[in-house]
């Protein structure tokens, strides 16, 4: 008896999942609010980031000259400076004064000093000095300046030292000016691209946060078409608290499965940003961070009153889970008040783990902490969102015993 | 009736929505802005980055490859957390996320040098973390350049230079670097700055269109233009003010203590930071305003809001400068009001320059608080023939 009694739940039960579902399904592709966030945003979005950061370096800094020091030397510093892929000698002044003029009017963003002593000081064997002014607005301007200022110098210097060295053969003077060799190499994002660095945590942002801002929609919708306010509506399908939630997850597990594959294959090859996963990592990593946001989603959307106020309440976190994922400011810097924040969010185990596998080439050993990270908040936020349903189903369950007693 | 005691009374009918009616406004307007100002704060509270973990592969195991390793561990940056057997080893390591770079220092390291054969060694850092990446990348160039500055001061030494000449020899030019107003390079003084007023600047955004269109939501439009005997002018002014105050509350709050608590640099003084202030807090709602005057419905207008604000932190050029842009790019950021917060603040408060040096932004900031009037007709056609839909 028991067996066919299971048979009869496990079936009904699928066929309820199936309903929920598809009301679901219909009530996305008809709600242009939700189908925006759901469909668009991501569509549209990762494609105007790319085209913002597509430039990934920063050429040709302007930096203004105030060169007390006319001489050969120091023209050809100037010359060096101006000649490098990061910066550009854009104005020569008379005076200090008159360059920070320009660094008020924001033509320049640098200024080189070199005082009278320049050469002298060159040319008899002393230490010669030069003055790097920056403006430090822009960390990245600053560093383009910073790094050609310091490698024009230190190239310029070996240059002098050559002269006065006193080795017998050229290769005599190569070991004295530099008798341990060095080489520096990018193992990852080689060209130090700012796009290549932040989109692919950005793409996976942008997954949950639409899915967060989608689904608090779809449920302030439903709670506002309910007669009486609540999230369930009165129907037979809508009585078992698994089949509503998981119902409800397939529906946005499909669509994301679609959207995941467009953010992290189409996108990056669209805009060569680096692409090293493989499929195995890929696959293992996503399909737990779309359960994760997902649930998270559904759980957050239970908290929700009108549907508008999502909007609100999502869209200024943004930026935050950005930074305390731990990728523009390092996460050994992060205070462990929100580094324990951090974990409770998907997003965070998903852009590190993300970064590790398609700019890194990481395979899914490699990112075993984020992978069971993010399976046990899909199970954590699974059984909250449950429980929230679980109120409010009895809600609904009192408002139709009330209705027809 | 006159217009004054209008706008009066919708302000008191507003405080009444924002305090009693819908708790979301001060949820919004005060508990969010308080976080998220000490969410950067906190967050960023060290400054610079410090102690990062690297790695090395020491196959040279010499005390001269020993000494190497402990000057970079030394280093306020770096710190060496790993040793590795091999290259891959050490490879596996960055992208399992334990280090964000290493020093390789192959066998015969040290022979070499004494040999004067000229050994190599590499260091190899991961851009994927780009901050983390160039700090590592610098602490990691500084050592292996003072790795040959140390044999070569030690031969020059040898043969009976003072340290004065050696100095002049190892290093010909050298670079005083000056770092305008953030000597400390503090990523607190540069991000915050700008990303906390961002993210207020958002909320305000999204607040004015949602406040105007929950008119419309709850059917109390029409009750409003009543109020405001048809001028939609009147109306809109007399809801704003309540929420100019709060919003100038809070911004001034936050300026307060970055400025006086936290000691940020501000050469710039106090006039230049409380005109910005409230520029940007009349100008964000405006703005907020105006896009519900362009698409007078709740749901459109505050999908814009949130686009454009979001949009807003990367076209401000606070991370990446808009002149590395795409050229339509930089003609595209005049329309985000962060960009021309980003600028004024940098050039009349950061750097100190008198006002006029920013005067194109300050012009900007000033058109947005017109925009408004533009849409006034279509938020009172809105407001007393459409209905809400969902």
């Amino acid at each position: 008896m028991n067996f066919e009694k299971i048979k009869r739940i496990f079936r009904e039960g699928i066929h309820d999942m199936a309903v929920v579902w598809a009301n679901e399904m219909k009530m996305t592709v008809k709600d242009e609010a939700v189908l925006i966030f759901f469909v668009l945003a991501p569509l549209a979005y990762p494609l105007v980031y790319s085209w913002i950061y597509n430039n990934e370096v920063v050429r040709d800094v302007p930096v203004a000259v105030v060169d007390y020091s006319h001489s050969a030397e120091s023209r050809e510093f100037i010359r060096l400076c101006d000649a490098s892929p990061d910066v550009k000698v854009a104005y020569h002044c008379m005076s200090l004064t008159e360059a920070r003029n320009l660094v008020g009017l924001h033509q320049v963003n640098g200024v080189l000093w070199f005082p009278s002593d320049f050469d002298t000081n060159i040319n008899r064997g002393d230490q010669a000095h030069v003055s790097l002014f920056c403006d430090m607005s822009m960390m990245l301007s600053y560093k383009a300046i910073y790094q050609t200022v310091q490698a024009v110098s230190s190239k310029m210097g070996s240059e002098i030292q050559l002269s006065r060295s006193s080795g017998f053969t050229d290769r005599d003077d190569e070991v004295t000016l530099r008798p341990l060799d060095f080489d520096e190499v990018p193992i990852f994002n080689p060209s130090g691209g700012y796009g290549s660095f932040l989109l692919p945590a950005v793409l996976i942002l942008v997954i949950q946060q639409t899915l967060l801002l989608g689904i608090g929609l779809a449920a302030g919708t439903n709670r506002e078409n309910n007669r009486y306010g609540e999230l369930i509506p009165i129907d037979r399908h809508y009585r078992g608290l698994f089949r509503i939630v998981m119902g409800k997850a397939l529906c946005y597990f499909m669509i994301y499965a679609v959207v995941a594959a467009y953010l992290t294959l189409v996108l990056p090859k669209l805009f060569h940003f680096p692409m090293l996963s493989s499929p195995q990592a890929l696959i293992g990593l996503l399909v737990p961070y779309l359960l994760a946001c997902i649930f998270f989603g559904i759980t957050l959307s239970c908290l929700v009153r009108y549907r508008e106020n999502v909007m609100l309440l999502v869209v200024v976190t943004s930026l935050p889970f950005l930074f305390i994922a731990g990728l523009s400011w390092p996460s050994e810097s992060i205070p462990a008040f929100w580094k324990g924040v951090s974990w409770l969010i998907p997003s965070t185990f998903g852009m590190n783990g993300f970064v590790a596998v398609n700019s890194m080439g990481a395979t899914l050993q490699d990112i075993s902490t984020e992978y069971f990270a993010l399976w046990a908040q899909s199970l954590i936020y699974f059984f909250t969102s449950c429980l929230f349903y679980k109120v409010q189903i009895d809600r609904a369950i009192r408002q139709q015993n009330v209705e027809n007693p | 009736m006159n217009t004054l005691s209008r706008i009066i009374q919708i302000a008191g009918r507003e405080c009444r929505i924002l305090v009693f009616k819908n708790p979301i406004y001060l949820f919004c307007m005060v508990l969010i802005p308080i976080t998220v100002i000490m969410f950067m704060t906190t967050l960023l509270s060290a400054g610079q980055v410090e102690e990062l973990p690297v790695g090395v592969v020491d196959q040279d195991n010499t005390s001269t490859s020993r000494q190497l390793i402990r000057k970079l561990d030394s280093f306020q940056t770096s710190q060496v957390v790993g040793h590795y057997a091999n290259v891959n080893d050490a490879r596996n390591a960055i992208q399992r996320g334990e280090i964000y770079a290493f020093l390789f220092i192959p066998e015969g390291t040290t022979g070499g040098l004494s040999l004067s054969h000229q050994p190599k060694i590499s260091f190899y850092y991961n851009n994927a973390y780009l901050t983390a990446g160039s700090n590592t990348f610098r602490d990691l160039k500084t050592v292996a350049t003072l790795g040959s500055a140390g044999v070569g001061q030690q031969k020059l030494s040898a043969i009976g230079k003072t340290e004065h000449e050696i100095l002049a020899y190892l290093q010909p030019i050298s670079v005083d670097t000056h770092l305008l107003n953030n000597p400390w390079s503090s990523y607190n003084i540069y991000l915050t700055t700008t990303m906390a007023p961002g993210l207020l600047m958002l909320m305000m955004f999204l607040i004015s269109a949602y406040s105007i269109g929950t008119e419309l939501k709850f059917g109390t439009s029409h009750e409003w233009m009543l109020m405001a005997d048809g001028d939609p002018i009147v109306a809109v002014i007399g809801k704003m003010i309540p929420q100019t105050i709060v919003f100038l509350l809070v911004f001034y709050g936050f300026e307060f203590y970055i400025y006086y608590v936290l000691d940020f640099p501000h050469p710039g003084g106090v006039w230049a930071i409380l005109l910005l202030g409230f520029v940007a807090v009349v100008s964000s709602q405006s703005f907020g305003v105006f896009l519900f005057g362009l698409a007078p419905s709740l749901r459109m207008s505050m999908t814009m809001c949130s686009l454009l604000a979001m949009l807003g932190f990367s076209m401000s050029g606070c991370t990446f400068p808009v002149f590395a842009m795409d050229g339509a790019l930089q003609l595209l950021s005049w329309i985000f009001p962060l960009r021309h917060y980003f600028i004024i603040y940098q050039t009349n408060i950061f750097n100190g320059f008198p006002l006029v040096y920013a005067w194109p932004h300050w012009t900007m900031l000033i058109i947005f608080m017109i925009l408004p009037f533009f849409v006034m007709r279509n938020i009172y056609r809105a407001m007393m023939v459409y209905k809400y839909i969902p």
